[in-house]
């Protein structure tokens, strides 16, 4: 298999599937990065995203339980998978690494 | 208020998602909508219309195909096994079936041959859409006639006062003539045409220039077909030399192969048309019309356009004398579809039939799908037990529909050999009733039709049976109750009725031809047409003396019970003339007389019956200036006591010596028209001779 990479948007995704443990399903993490971000993203684009992370093995998904809410619809709530908080380490300390390489400037 | 989703977009989106997404993505969507509908509803609803167009996606769409195919290959092996298995079990409906759904292929396919060629005539030339015939509608007594001959000079005056007009040739009528070369006599089909006319037709010259071949007034161009019979070869015939009736030397210009069959005008020679008009003043005036005139406009010309110019202009021709007649150019191809004219308005012609026969066709076609469903639904009990057993095992509606289709589709494709078969075996029989010359050859296109018109048969005839057998419940049929409801029974007694009308009129129509070939044959025409003969003379035969030699022969001839001459086909309009005068004659009237030369005893021949006076008579001595006519002649001129009056032909006085009962010599549905009848043997070519009951054969065979 191939080693797996992850987009700029799916970084930021998976993130967010991290920080919201257990909970985070399409909605939650939409209103998360559009907080964060500080501007407006499509739905699609997230599910898009999480749709790939579920491919490369970085998250899993279960069901929620039936509510009134959403038209009867089932919540898909996604959880980060080993593999996917290797990678996000991974990520992190690559940046931190190279962050650290950079001598110290001040743009006065 | 509250408002759910926009529903078509859901719909939508549930139709194209994969199942393993949907609920998630309408869940998530539809908790944003909610939300967003707070704020502004028609904002809301605009998003998520939006949002679902963009899930439409490779990663979101249902696979299109199915994960059953190798069920699907099984299945059609079984539902082939059972159909192999039914029709060898029902060996007699099986062959009921395949015969009706043969031979009404068969009858399809041998009608789509005869409407195809029907419309492929004459379009064979490939500047034909430029390529006219001049006509001419004649205001008459009868009302408008439409015609298509023509003046001698209009083809010359076209070219040169017309810009448009790219040729214009004059021609005659293909006819047979003698050909002679050395001492071999040979009757050829010929016509005589104006030096453009193998620049106009797409006639293929093997030999000779298209500029050239015609531009001697004594060069001929023959057929490669002719060339052989002459010469036994098509090399180095150019250049010589054969007689033309007996008449004249004519030196060979060019060879053209055999026009296609299904060109209207056949002919094996091309004479010029320059030599003809020697010694026939009748073709340097206006007055006359008796031959073809073909025009080529340039590209681009608008025909109807240049028919309004050119509609007065035999009147503006001649000086405002000829007024009665309206020329018009007709597509020569679109004149063998499209030949009748009533009245002067166009009103169809061939057309009518292939229209007519390919409704036919679709019908004969329908019977036998018709035929194949009531069959296929009335044996449904045999079939029952099998639909409730597999239905009751878990098969779906759609697997029994599948099943019967192919079944049907099996059958109209061993259908289709078995009538490529007929049609192949029938074709010699067919193309000698319908006067053609049809070949079964298999292009791209007929395959494809033929092919089509099998695969639409299958599903057609398979479908009723395919619905209704697949449409039981399996509990009812497995405990052998089986009713049909109302609908259905209406549905095949509406079917039945259906066919057996179709079936019925066809019968009848049948029958009607049937008699009206029966009225044709035995209707009175005004003379007795059993036993009656004729022939063409040409050449030498044609001098009066030598003519007169040999009817005396054949008066002799046991076998010949009369004989005589005439210059007119009894089949037909042949040529009249408006040169009648008679007391009382309305100058402005243009009415045509059909013209009659006959020699002495023609009438009599002829078995025409004289109403008053009497017949041509040598005894007489001055029945060279006498006239008869037929009774329409008389009515027309207004005349009470005719015989003995004295009228002007061409204006020489001719005394009228006897009326003769009308008598058809056109279509029966046409009136009797005004004829007369004078005695020129000299301009007699046709000889009628009239056999002895039941001695046709024999005696005059060997002379």
């Amino acid at each position: 298999m191939t080693q797996h990479t992850l987009g700029e948007f799916e970084e930021l995704v998976l993130l967010m599937v991290a920080a919201h443990h257990d909970e985070a399903y399409g909605v939650i993490i939409l209103e998360g990065l559009e907080d964060k971000l500080k501007k407006k993203v499509n739905i699609s684009a997230v599910h898009v995203a999480l749709k790939r992370l579920t491919d490369k093995g970085f998250v899993k998904s279960r069901y929620g339980g039936i509510t009134t809410d959403r038209g009867g619809r089932r919540k898909k709530y996604y959880t980060i998978t080993a593999l996917g908080k290797k990678m996000l380490d991974s990520q992190y300390s690559l940046r931190t690494s190279i962050y650290k390489q950079i001598p110290k400037l001040s743009f006065g | 208020m509250e408002m759910g989703p926009p529903k078509n977009a859901v719909k939508f989106l549930r139709w194209f998602c994969r199942e393993d997404y949907v609920e998630e993505i309408e869940g998530d969507l539809t908790e944003i909508f909610e939300k967003e509908q707070k704020q502004s509803p028609r904002q809301a609803k605009y998003k998520f219309i939006l949002s679902v167009i963009k899930y439409f996606r490779p990663g979101f769409i249902k696979p299109f195909k199915r994960n059953h195919q190798t069920n699907h290959q099984a299945m059609l092996r079984h539902n082939f096994l059972l159909t192999f298995r039914n029709f060898k079990r029902y060996k007699s409906s099986f062959l009921i079936n395949l015969i009706g759904l043969s031979t009404g292929l068969a009858c399809t396919f041998l009608i789509y041959l005869w409407v195809s060629d029907e419309l492929n005539v004459d379009k064979f030339n490939k500047k034909g859409s430029r390529l006219f015939r001049a006509m001419e509608h004649r205001v008459r007594a009868t009302g408008i006639w439409t015609s298509q001959t023509t003046s001698g000079p209009l083809a010359e005056a076209l070219v040169s006062d017309m810009p448009e007009v790219e040729y214009a040739v004059p021609t005659s009528w293909p006819q047979p003539t003698t050909l002679s070369l050395n001492d071999k006599n040979i009757t050829a089909v010929g016509r005589l045409a104006g030096k453009e006319f193998f620049n106009m037709f797409s006639y293929e010259l093997i030999a000779g220039d298209a500029n050239q071949v015609l531009t001697d007034k004594n060069s001929i161009v023959i057929s490669d077909v002719l060339a052989r019979k002459l010469f036994n070869t098509t090399q180095n015939v150019v250049g010589k030399s054969i007689e033309y009736q007996h008449e004249s030397p004519l030196m060979i210009s060019g060879i053209f192969k055999s026009m296609p069959v299904n060109a209207s005008d056949q002919f094996e020679f091309v004479g010029s048309f320059e030599k003809s008009k020697e010694g026939q003043d009748w073709l340097l005036s206006w007055g006359n019309t008796g031959i073809q005139t073909l025009v080529l406009l340039k590209p681009g010309i608008n025909v109807e356009a240049f028919n309004t110019k050119i509609a007065d202009y035999i009147k503006v021709k001649t000086k405002n004398e000829i007024t009665y007649r309206t020329l018009f150019l007709k597509g020569y191809a679109d004149d063998y579809l499209y030949g009748k004219y009533e009245n002067g308005v166009q009103v169809g012609g061939r057309i009518t039939y292939v229209k007519l026969f390919s409704i036919i066709a679709i019908f004969i076609l329908l019977i036998a799908c018709i035929n194949f469903m009531n069959l296929s639904t009335a044996r449904a009990s045999r079939r029952i037990k099998e639909v409730g057993i597999k239905k009751a095992i878990g098969a779906e509606r759609k697997a029994l529909v599948v099943q019967y289709l192919s079944e049907s589709m099996l059958m109209s494709f061993l259908s289709l050999v078995v009538a490529m078969f007929l049609v192949y075996i029938s074709l010699s029989q067919f193309n000698m009733i319908t006067g053609k010359h049809l070949v079964f050859e298999l292009d791209g296109n007929r395959i494809l039709l033929f092919l089509g018109v099998t695969v639409f048969t299958g599903l057609v005839a398979g479908s009723y049976p395919a619905l209704y057998l697949s449409g039981f419940n399996p509990a009812n049929i497995l405990k052998g109750r089986l009713s049909s409801s109302f609908g259905e029974l209406m549905a095949r007694k509406g079917l039945v009725v259906f066919q057996f009308s179709i079936s019925i009129l066809f019968i009848v129509s049948v029958l009607v031809v049937y008699k009206q070939i029966e009225f044709v044959q035995s209707t009175n025409l005004g003379y007795n047409k059993n036993n009656l003969i004729y022939f063409n003379l040409n050449g030498a035969l044609r001098d009066v003396k030598i003519q007169e030699t040999m009817l005396e022969e054949m008066k002799r001839i046991p076998g010949i019970e009369n004989a005589s001459s005439t210059n007119h086909n009894m089949t037909g309009h042949n040529g009249g003339t408006y040169g009648v005068e008679w007391p009382g004659k309305n100058p402005e009237d243009k009415t045509e007389f059909e013209r009659m030369t006959v020699n002495y005893g023609l009438i009599e021949t002829m078995g025409m019956q004289m109403v008053q006076g009497r017949s041509f008579s040598r005894l007489s001595g001055t029945d060279s200036s006498a006239i008869i006519f037929n009774q329409k002649g008389i009515d027309f001129m207004g005349m009470v006591d005719p015989i003995g009056k004295v009228i002007k032909l061409w204006g020489k006085d001719r005394h009228i010596i006897g009326v003769v009962r009308d008598f058809h010599y056109e279509s029966l549905h046409e009136n009797f028209k005004p004829v007369f009848f004078i005695l020129e043997p000299n301009n007699t070519y046709r000889i009628m001779a009239r056999l002895t009951a039941g001695k046709e054969k024999g005696d005059s065979q060997q002379h």
